[in-house]
């Protein structure tokens, strides 16, 4: 590789992509080469940074400088100062939400300072699109070491020593469950990927796959190998059209250079991958229904036992894993079992990928090592409660995850304890949750959610869900009874016990967790009919302080139901009967005589 | 086979790996309700009623669908299980709406059955009052999604087993549904074929079949009789339901045997509606344009001295329905062949059997038994349908052509002069019109199969192809073909090159359409055809009144001067043809035996007792015998008996030169 005084990393996850990065980098080449910088300084389009928000990012190597919000037009600034004159521009510097100052370098960015970024270590910083740049970065040579010089059992057992868990959510010990499949009879057997990241919010997956998509298929070679499979599937949600060109593009080269197809580096070893765009149903994800949307059927789960290692895709032996999961592989078989091992707890080792979302200061895409409190995510990472107003709950592991309140703030994040607390790992999905939340509100968004999502196959997750959803759309309208929260217990525990796959069985979880830690709201909206966090819209009052009224008539004007009367000069009220709750009375008053709750 | 052990409520059960804890708790008379389980379809595991504990594990399985292993410690009546099972069945009632007093289900339907069962005494949730649509399209069937609890029982039968895979479901979640041909109403599905299996396996009033709700839903009826249908040479197993002592609604049987308890559209309603046509109750005599009652003494009277004097001169002739029972064939054609001493004595189908008989003679006299149970094809990974129109001829094997090839993926060719049957799922199409080009693609594929030049023609190639790679091909010829004899026996020589060989036989399925065609081939299908060209003084026709009589069979009855129509229904224009009309007892009042094409001889049962003035049929062969002043001899042919016996197994069949035939 030719040498370059200087690498400008231009971010081309999809985030950035949207906010015009494409254009940044085309400004940026044109600029270069008008100052006849192109020789010299090399731009690359990379992954996600996991600060899409404040995108495109722009990042100037060697130092590590980080541009944030670059536009086009303030590219030949860029060119002119920092690359030909060496002065930073300042203006465009990264200003760090909380203390407000501009920050200059990568390193320093406290968003990053906690994280510990192993599976992302690559997003970000190499060409997604050039095999190239994964391979000057040890790419393939854990699955070189694999096929060469080791034996399938060895790496299952290398595997197993590392303690690495599926990060799709279940978290089962993946050494384990490849030694399952690699003990099913058969001489055809299938690696799936699971890419289908339905969670909403969740964008961990795309971020690997976008960012280093290398990493993916190298893990699922070394699976292969070590399972004895010869092809597989990454079955992709169709919402992700970037990510499937970047694989298309990962795989093409990963042909070209002999590390797929037939006989892989000279060995015995023989790989074959394909790429599936699902369907964009959410049960998609599940494993059992992913691989009948494979097969051409309808997405809808089926009862292990069998498990996909005994019968999976077309009835053979199958091991399916996480994207996450995947990428994990290289890395664990090129560093040693016992270095993974050494980060996270007892049960829990390595890192996390979070998408940290809600009311924080900083959201994104956090890598965290296991163990690390959800203080620590929260406060640290994430900065803190947008406003600084009072932390109320995260809602852990997606719309199947559940709710942690204040006093698991120092709760390590790790498989047992989440589960334990009532939450879920899940595939990361955080939301941050402050005291302008509604529980019920929260509890019921979730809800929808997976009730829209069932498969309609089961009974307990296709009729008992839509029953809940319906008692607490109930209790949200200020209908509900008190019998009411009896039921949604009962319900809650039979649909987690009866269901036949994890979309049902988890379902429950974010109104069972909301009942446990926030039975007092639940209680306002049925017997006061009232949502203390003022959220849920039929509940709300307008009412109008005749103390500090002056009669200005601005919020009857403004009515757009006209339920305001009173005469000028003299204190408005408001016929609560014909209110639609719309609030345009409060945004118009001039004195504040107007409140809601 | 008792490999494994296990504890179900305290009882200990012995059981075979593979078995599921359902199967090995039913074996045991230990009680699991289910709801989407049925025997003969894969298990889904769907409605959750047969949840059970198994110590040790956290999670409840469900039976149906759970292997048994061996040590397992099963509980099935827990009180937290029997909570939840109650909990689903309030679910179920409440996903839709359920009043079961405004339901042509109540008293037959499972699931009011189970919440009776598991006494439940109210429903906590509203029911759903969004309605859904009552699909009232298709004439027979009717499909009300008020009631439907999504146990996907219609959705795997009509893949399953009869492989039309008309249903599927659409939507999601609450509003999930059942839907025909992905987003039509079922009747404008393209791909239904009318059997009504999903009715039969539909255990709530979703789909119900309008006519049975009428004649009584099952548990009204007083009586269940297990016989066949003489339609068609499979001889499908149905369950007939006698109410008031006619018969209510008819069903397929077993879901376990490869039919999988189907019956095609004419099992299914022709069966039971014959019931309502009018009846021939007491033997009648023509006068003028109209017919009088008359006594049995004066009806045969009338009968033995036209037969007389007919006979004589060599102008009296008989044609019999293949649809009759072996003993009925027997007792006929011992009096007319064997008595009587008559050539002219026939089947309904004389031309098509002795088409086929002629086909098949080069490979009978190698000792070969020259066809397969029809049930084989699902066991075949190569079908070819040569000529043949299976839906119409015998329907049920179509389902096992569409089940073998969508299901386990045999390969699918067709050589037809019209339109390929299997649209859509087919490898290879080929049209050739017969029989010059058929005989043509027949040789050629022949001699390709067997190393020769390979076709050129790409659906060719792809055939021969298929057919050299075929481990179990199965050769389905239709009755076109056997209007040339020639083409019978080249699809059997392709048979023959291709290895087509079964434990039974060769692997041809030959499309007879009545019930007894193999009972008849010993028994009355003559040497040659007499009816086309013969002036008879007499005619006598034994007909079953199931099927419509053929333009041939009636311009005979027009031609013949005296006509002694014996059948049990008045129909029409047979009855306009006969002299003499005779009473004979209906498919549901005859017991006998019909030897079909599965290989098997089955037993019809009388479902309900013979009404009106009948007399049997050996009675009225001995009395015309009588009145004749012969005695009746007996059959010189047994129906059922060595019918293409294998004497070779089908292995050492070789193939037969066309011009030696010929
Ligand atoms: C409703 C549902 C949705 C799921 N969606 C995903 C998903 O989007 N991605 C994923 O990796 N796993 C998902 N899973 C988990 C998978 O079933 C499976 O456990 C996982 O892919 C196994 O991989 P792992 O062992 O690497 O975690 C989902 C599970 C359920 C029940
Ligand atoms: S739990 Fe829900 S998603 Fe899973 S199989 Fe049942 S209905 Fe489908
Ligand atoms: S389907 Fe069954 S439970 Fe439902 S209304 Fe009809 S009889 Fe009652
Ligand atoms: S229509 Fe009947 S058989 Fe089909 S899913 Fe509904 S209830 Fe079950
Ligand atoms: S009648 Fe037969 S083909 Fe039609 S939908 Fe029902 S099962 Fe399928
Ligand atoms: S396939 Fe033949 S025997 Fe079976 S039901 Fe149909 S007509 Fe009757
Ligand atoms: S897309 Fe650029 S930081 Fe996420
Ligand atoms: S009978 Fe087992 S789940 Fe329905």
């Amino acid at each position: 590789m030719a040498l370059y005084r200087a690498h400008v990393l231009i971010c081309h996850g999809t985030g950035c992509a949207s906010g015009g990065s494409p254009k940044v980098l085309e400004t940026f080449r044109e600029e270069l080469q008008k100052k006849n910088l192109d020789k010299e300084v090399l731009v690359i389009a990379t992954g996600c940074h996991g600060m899409c928000e404040f995108g495109p990012i722009v990042v100037v190597y060697p130092e590590g400088t980080f541009y944030s919000q670059v536009k086009p037009e303030d590219v030949a600034e860029i060119v002119e100062e920092h690359l030909y004159k060496g002065r930073i521009v300042n203006r465009l510097l990264y200003k760090e939400p909380i203390s407000a100052q501009k920050v200059c370098h990568y390193k320093e960015i406290p968003f990053y300072g906690k994280q510990h970024r192993i599976v992302l270590s690559n997003c970000g910083y190499i060409n997604p699109d050039n095999i190239d740049e994964y391979i000057s970065r040890d790419g393939y040579q854990a699955l070189g070491k694999c096929i060469t010089e080791m034996s399938p059992a060895a790496v299952i057992e290398e595997m197993k020593k590392s303690g690495l868990r599926g990060r799709g959510g279940g978290g089962f010990p993946t050494g384990l469950k490849w030694s399952f499949c690699a003990a099913s009879p058969g001489n055809k057997k299938y690696v799936i990927c699971n890419a289908d990241e339905g969670d909403p919010g969740a964008f961990m997956d795309r971020s690997i796959l976008e960012g280093d998509p290398h990493a993916v298929l190298e893990g699922m070679m070394i699976g292969a190998y070590a399972m004895g499979a010869d092809e597989g599937y990454i079955y992709c949600r169709a919402e992700y059209p970037l990510a499937i060109k970047r694989l298309q593009t990962a795989i093409h080269q990963a042909t070209e250079y002999g590390l797929l197809g037939e006989n892989v580096l000279g060995t015995d070893f023989s790989f074959d991958l394909h790429i599936k765009e699902g369907a964009g149903a959410f049960v998609c994800g599940e494993e059992t229904a992913l691989m009948a949307s494979i097969e051409g059927q309808r997405g809808m789960p089926r009862p292990r036992p069998p498990f996909p290692a005994v019968k999976g895709l077309w009835g053979k032996p199958t091991n399916i894993n996480n994207v996450e999961t995947w990428a994990n592989v290289p890395r664990i078989m090129l560093q040693g079992a016992e270095c993974f091992a050494a980060m996270g707890t007892e049960k829990s080792k390595g890192t996390k990928v979070f998408a940290l979302t809600g009311k924080v200061k900083n959201t994104g895409l956090v890598e965290v090592p296991m163990g690390i409190t959800i203080r620590e995510i929260v406060y640290e990472i994430g900065g803190g409660i947008i406003g600084d107003k009072k932390f109320k709950a995260v809602q852990i592991g997606g719309p199947s995850g559940g709710c942690l309140v204040e006093e698991h703030l120092d709760l390590p994040v790790d498989y047992e304890s989440l589960t334990a607390a009532g939450a879920i790992m899940g595939s990361g999905g955080l939301v941050v949750l402050d005291e302008s939340n509604c529980m019920v509100d929260t509890a019921k968004f979730f809800l929808e959610f997976t009730q829209r999502e069932s498969c309609g196959k089961c009974v307990p997750c296709r009729e008992g869900t839509k029953k809940m959803l319906d008692i607490l759309t109930r209790i949200t309208e200020g209908n509900g009874k008190p019998e009411d929260l009896d039921t949604l217990q009962y319900l809650g525990e039979q649909i987690k016990a009866t269901s036949l796959c994890a979309l049902g069985g988890t379902a429950p979880n974010p109104v069972l967790t909301t009942l446990k830690y926030f039975r007092h709201e639940y209680e306002a909206h049925i017997n006061e009919k009232r949502c203390p966090a003022g959220a849920c819209q039929s509940l709300l009052r307008y009412t109008i302080d005749p103390a500090k009224c002056i009669g200005c008539t601005k919020c009857a004007r403004n009515c757009p139901v006209n339920c305001i009367s009173g005469k000028v000069k003299e204190p408005h009220l408001i016929d609560q009967e014909k209110c639609i709750k719309c609030g345009a009375c409060m945004a118009n008053c001039p004195v504040g005589a107007i409140s809601k709750g | 086979m008792s490999d494994i052990t296990l504890v179900i409520d305290g009882v200990e059960c012995r059981a075979a790996k593979g078995d599921t804890i359902l199967q090995v708790a039913r074996r045991n008379d230990i009680y699991i309700p289910t709801l989407c389980w049925m025997e003969g379809l894969t298990p889904i595991g769907s409605c959750r009623m047969c949840v059970v504990e198994v110590e040790g594990n956290p999670k409840l399985l469900t039976a149906c669908t759970t292997p048994a292993e061996n040590g397992m410690k099963i509980h099935t009546k827990t009180e937290k299980l029997k909570q939840y099972r109650l909990q689903i069945l309030e679910l179920l009632f409440a996903g839709r709406n359920h009043f079961c007093m405004f339901c042509s289900q109540t008293g037959d339907c499972e699931l009011q059955r189970l919440a009776i069962e598991h006494g439940m005494d109210k429903v906590r949730y509203p029911f759903l009052y969004e309605p859904f649509h009552n699909d009232a399209t298709d004439p027979n069937i009717q499909l009300d999604h008020n009631r439907c609890i999504l146990c996907l029982r219609c959705i795997r039968v009509c893949a399953e087993k009869v492989g039309a895979h008309t249903l599927d479901l659409e939507k999601r979640g609450w509003g999930t549904n059942i839907t025909a041909d992905l987003g039509k109403m079922l009747g404008e599905s393209d791909t239904c074929v009318s059997c009504g299996a999903c009715a039969q396996v539909c255990p709530t009033g979703t789909i119900t079949l309008r006519d049975f709700v009428y004649r009584g839903r099952r548990n009204d009826c007083d009586d269940q009789v297990e016989s066949i249908c003489p339609l068609c040479s499979l001889g499908c197993r149905i369950k007939a339901y006698v109410r008031t002592g006619s018969v209510a609604r008819v069903e397929g049987l077993s879901a376990n045997s490869p039919d999988g308890g189907q019956l095609c559209h004419k099992g299914r309603w022709g069966l039971p509606k014959s019931t309502e046509r009018d009846r021939l109750t007491a033997p009648m005599i023509r006068t003028g344009s109209s017919f009088r009652e008359a006594s049995w003494e004066e009806a045969l009277n009338l009968i033995a001295s036209k037969l007389g004097s007919a006979s004589k001169a060599g102008r009296a002739g008989a044609l019999l329905s293949e649809l009759s029972t072996d003993e009925e064939l027997s007792v006929v054609s011992s009096f007319f062949r064997d008595t009587m001493k008559m050539d002219k004595v026939d089947g309904f189908f004389g031309n098509m059997l002795r088409g086929f008989v002629k086909g098949f003679q080069p490979f009978a006299d190698q000792g070969i038994r020259p066809f397969t149970g029809a049930h084989n094809i699902l066991e075949s990974d190569a079908i070819v349908v040569i000529g043949a129109n299976p839906q119409e001829e015998a329907p049920v094997a179509a389902s096992y052509i569409r089940v073998s090839t969508i299901i386990e993926r045999a390969k699918l060719i067709n050589l037809s002069a019209g339109k390929n049957p299997f649209d859509g799922i087919t490898d290879a199409d080929i049209r050739a019109a017969l029989p010059g080009e058929m005989e043509k693609v027949l040789v050629s594929l022949r001699e390709a199969v067997e190393g020769g030049p390979e076709p050129k023609e790409p659906a060719m190639a792809e055939s021969a192809r298929v057919l050299r790679e075929a481990k179990k091909p199965v050769f389905v010829i239709g009755s076109s073909l056997a209007e040339h004899p020639s083409l019978v026996t080249e699809a059997l020589n392709l048979a023959v090159a291709s290895k087509a060989f079964f434990d039974d036989g060769l692997g041809v399925v030959p499309m007879l359409r009545g019930g007894n065609c193999l009972g008849a081939l010993n028994t009355v299908i003559g040497e040659s055809d007499w009816l086309s060209e013969s002036e008879l003084d007499f005619l006598y026709v034994l007909s079953t009144g199931m099927v419509d009589e053929d333009k041939r069979s009636l311009e005979a009855m027009t031609r013949a001067r005296f006509v002694v129509v014996h059948t049990p229904f008045m129909v029409h224009p047979l009855v306009n043809m006969a002299d003499v009309l005779l009473p004979a007892p209906a498919w549901f009042e005859r017991s006998g035996h019909y030897c079909t094409l599965e290989g098997e001889r089955r037993r019809m049962n009388m479902i309900v007792p013979p009404k009106g003035n009948l007399k049997g049929l050996s009675v009225i062969m001995d009395e015309l015998a009588g009145k004749l002043g012969l005695e009746l001899q007996p059959a010189s042919a047994a129906p059922c008996e060595n019918v293409y016996e294998a004497k070779s197994p089908s292995t050492s069949a070789r193939t037969v030169s066309l011009k030696e035939v010929r």
